[in-house]
């Protein structure tokens, strides 16, 4: 059954643990998916890449039996799924597809083991066994190179160890295939490796893998082929040893080809901020810098080198020990946060889901939440300004939503960003500080990104970028500043942003 | 270029989305015509002119402090001290009238105390992290002490005062409480659609933290919020002090659950960051004629309140059901 004819240039390795046949996926008014066909072999990691939208979750969800294709077969562990409704996912899920979502679902309070078990601890004689099921926890804990006491609780770990827990738990119902949806899309470089690790481990133990990424580089380290997917195709699955960055993230995009962020170099203007000897024990020491009129600054750093916690001190959310802001030459006496956005200042957060946006509101709200005064007369807010004071962000900043007062919870996590972005737009701020402002965003929305990076700057506005994708700093940046261990390091110009040289900085000493 | 497209592409399709925001109020006002049915036919009395004036005037009561209340369920909070806080408030007029300070003035005062008084919530909230249902709770009890304290739980007299008197003198049949909740209505109805305040309100109730980042002032909208329902309640003291013709301390007793039930009726959610005026003003109705309806039918007063507890549940429970109804529909 695996010999059909395949667009696929790698064969199946040995046989297969799940296959879509010529699936075909239709919601009212999309073509979700279109005669896909893909074979995935046990032990073998494969990628799965594509924009948002391109079909990705439909694929996964047709894996899960969460839905049932229009046309088509989903086979997995030698067998066509055949049910409908809930008893189809049960089936998939009894035949060892497992998910893990890139949501984090654990109970903080609780330990490593507990959350294994959520909802089914072990027991005997109606009393939990807690003996058995620390043993297993252990057991799957290892599988993935988790050592601490399963006893721990959640809220002690890492980021990247909570993703693990996330994996072991899955472990434990013995998968055949398991899907990993942007495992790492919220952890720094160091910390992926763990993950990356881990996948590899349990690949070894003959599980097959998904792995859904943005991140070419890791898609490197651990696939041996990416599938890539557009407007509900399949485009091709490529060898990912001999494909070329660029080739792939064309096949993503189509024809409408990345668009390169090309850096004029230019004078910058009159200095805007100062930051000197800024200290923050134990996460900032001796931070010292500026910020010109027009310039992109970007911040380079793994996770914990304090790069969230400099810009939460410059904007005034989080006190500091000692040390001198500066705002035009003038000394910033009492930082608040409202002070620095009076001074034209603004800050888009890491987390845009809990600190960014406002779900329940519309994009229109959620964009001149910034500024009421810019869209209201007479201390009345007028529907007409609201909305034309959107439609020119959205317009701008390419945001994709149905209508400017469109729940913005209900819009892709790329669309929200923009909007987070937009808003200081509307304020016209003209210091943005943006915190990882690309995490989790597809490919087609991060070039959209750095293209306005590059107009705000154009303009004369100064924003310093902060990202933990090194590989997106050239293209953004004209200075780069590398934190490590709450110190500046080095200091890259553009256009000698060497990514290798950055990454060394990050991590020398690790 | 694409996104130009996208918004035009979706104002030339259908627009569902409304009628769905507004299945909320759409099956209330559905729950308003049946209980008008129901009573009609079974109660004696319940469509003559008295009692439609009747059911105006409690719902006076309950609507005025409710209107406050609504924003300040929809910024994430509650505050459960309204019954003691009118009751404290009228006291507090009487005595302030007894010793003769001018009748306006005094009103003025009774706002401002008012004001001052549910603010001490606010500030333990916004300042202190104290979640306001503490805070609230605290004042509740702390108000209701006082006053029967005070009053040894005796009415306190005001004698003869023309202006009192004046607002509980219908004017054209309507009674001036009734108007004053209605006017009040549309203020708030105002602020929270037309200004900066009342959609600052919204987006505190929906993420606090995204709120703060975008500059809106959180702690400070935050004590306004409980000093507004301070001085609604404050308003709701001066006309129950009217009504009454003297001070009581023992009176709107319980008023808290009332106003709570009928912005939850309203279709306010609890969790915050969803709601809308007129959806109080419906609950407000609803909960009005329940209590009215069910004294007119002669029922049980202590069987009442069961009645009265399944009614709003019940309501609640249609009302997510309508609601879910119509978000399914939508997407499909």
């Amino acid at each position: 059954m695996t010999q059909t004819a395949s667009k696929s240039r790698i064969e199946p390795a040995a046989g297969t643990i799940a296959a879509l046949e010529g699936c075909t996926k239709r919601y009212p008014g999309v073509l979700a998916l279109d005669n896909a066909t893909l074979r995935i072999a046990p032990g073998e990691v494969r990628a799965l890449l594509g924009k948002n939208g391109a079909g990705k979750s439909t694929l996964i969800r047709l894996l899960t039996g969460a839905e049932a294709p229009d046309a088509g077969t989903v086979t997995v562990d030698g067998a066509v799924l055949v049910h409908s409704g809930s008893a189809r996912a049960q089936e998939a899920f009894g035949r060892g597809v497992r998910v893990v979502y890139q949501e984090l679902s654990l109970v903080p309070g609780m330990s490593i083991a507990e959350n294994l078990f959520l909802g089914r601890w072990p027991r005997q004689a109606g009393v939990l066994d807690y003996a058995r099921m620390e043993a297993e926890a252990r057991e799957a804990m290892q599988r993935l190179g988790l050592d601490m006491p399963p006893s721990d609780l959640v809220a002690g770990l890492s980021p990247a160890e909570r993703q693990l827990v996330e994996i072991a738990r899955v472990l434990l119902g013995k998968p055949k295939l398991v899907i990993l949806d942007e495992p790492t899309s919220s952890l720094a470089a160091a910390e992926a490796e763990k993950v990356m690790a881990a996948v590899k481990r349990i690949a070894a133990e003959g599980i097959a893998v998904i792995y859904i990424s943005h991140r070419m580089n890791e898609i490197r380290q651990i696939a041996r082929s990416a599938t890539v997917m557009r407007d509900g195709r399949i485009i091709d699955t490529v060898d990912v040893a001999g494909a070329d960055t660029r080739e792939i993230v064309r096949l993503m995009l189509g024809s409408e080809a990345a668009q390169s962020a090309a850096l004029e170099t230019r004078a910058h203007g009159k200095v805007i901020l100062e930051v000197a000897d800024l200290a923050l024990a134990p996460k900032l020491s001796a931070v010292s810098f500026k910020l010109r009129e027009g310039e992109v600054l970007g911040i380079a750093g793994l996770l914990g080198a304090g790069r969230t916690e400099l810009l939460q001190a410059i904007m005034g959310v989080r006190p500091f020990d000692r040390g001198r802001i500066s705002v035009d030459g003038k000394d910033v006496r009492r930082p608040g946060y409202r002070a620095m956005l009076d001074r034209g200042f603004g800050y888009t957060p890491e987390s845009r889901k809990e600190e960014g946006i406002v779900p329940l509101l519309g994009v229109d709200e959620n964009t001149v939440v910034t500024d009421f005064s810019a869209v209201s007369s007479g201390g009345v807010l007028s529907a007409r300004r609201i909305a034309e004071a959107t439609r020119k962000v959205v317009a701008r900043l390419h945001v994709k939503t149905a209508d400017t007062d469109t729940p913005i919870g209900t819009l892709s996590g790329d669309n929200q960003q923009k909007v987070v972005i937009g808003r200081w737009v509307h304020a016209g701020s003209r210091v943005l500080l943006l915190d990882e402002p690309t995490r989790g965003v597809d490919v087609e929305a991060k070039a959209q990104i750095y293209a306005i990076i590059r107009q705000l700057a154009a303009e004369g506005r100064s924003v310093i970028f902060v990202s933990s994708e090194i590989e997106e700093l050239p293209l953004v940046c004209d200075r780069v500043l590398v934190l490590r261990e709450g110190r500046l390091m080095e200091e890259f110009t553009s256009p000698d942003i060497d990514q290798d040289a950055v990454m060394a900085a990050c991590i020398a000493g690790h | 270029m694409s996104n130009g497209q996208a918004i035009q592409s979706a104002a030339a399709a259908p627009r569902r989305r409304g009628f769905s925001q507004h299945m909320n109020e759409v099956s209330l006002f559905v729950a308003i015509v049946v209980l008008y049915v129901v009573f009609t036919t079974t109660a004696n009395g319940f469509m003559s002119f008295n009692n439609q004036i009747n059911i105006l005037r409690d719902a006076a009561t309950i609507g005025i402090a409710a209107w406050a209340a609504t924003l300040i369920i929809i910024s994430g909070e509650i505050d459960v001290s309204v019954g003691p806080m009118v009751a404290f408030i009228s006291v507090a007029l009487a005595y302030l009238l007894q010793w003769g300070i001018p009748t306006p003035l005094a009103f003025v005062l009774a706002i401002v105390v008012g004001a001052a008084l549910g603010s001490i919530a606010g500030i333990l909230r916004a300042y202190f992290d104290v979640p306001s249902f503490v805070g609230t709770l605290g004042l509740w009890s702390a108000l209701r002490g006082t006053a029967l304290f005070v009053t040894d739980a005796l009415p306190v007299s005001i004698g003869r005062n023309d202006i009192v008197d004046m607002l509980d003198r219908p004017v054209l049949g309507v009674p001036p409480a009734a108007i004053i909740m209605l006017l009040l209505f549309a203020v708030f109805a105002f602020v929270s659609r037309k200004t900066a305040f009342g959609r600052s309100v919204y987006a505190i109730g929906g993420n606090p933290q995204a709120a703060f980042l975008s500059g809106i002032n959180v702690s400070r909208i935050r004590v306004m919020l409980f000093a507004i329902a301070g001085a609604m309640a404050a308003v709701s003291g001066i006309l129950l002090l009217s009504r009454l013709g003297s001070g009581n301390a023992t009176a709107a007793s319980g008023l808290e659950f009332d106003v709570i039930a009928a912005v939850v009726v309203g279709g306010t959610a609890l969790s915050g960051g969803r709601g809308s005026m007129l959806g109080t003003l419906l609950g407000v109705l609803v909960i009005t004629l329940i209590g009215n309806g069910l004294v007119l039918l002669g029922i049980n007063p202590f069987f009442q309140q069961v009645v009265r507890g399944l009614i709003i549940v019940v309501a609640v429970l249609a009302n997510i059901q309508a609601i879910k109804r119509g978000a399914a529909r939508n997407k499909g």
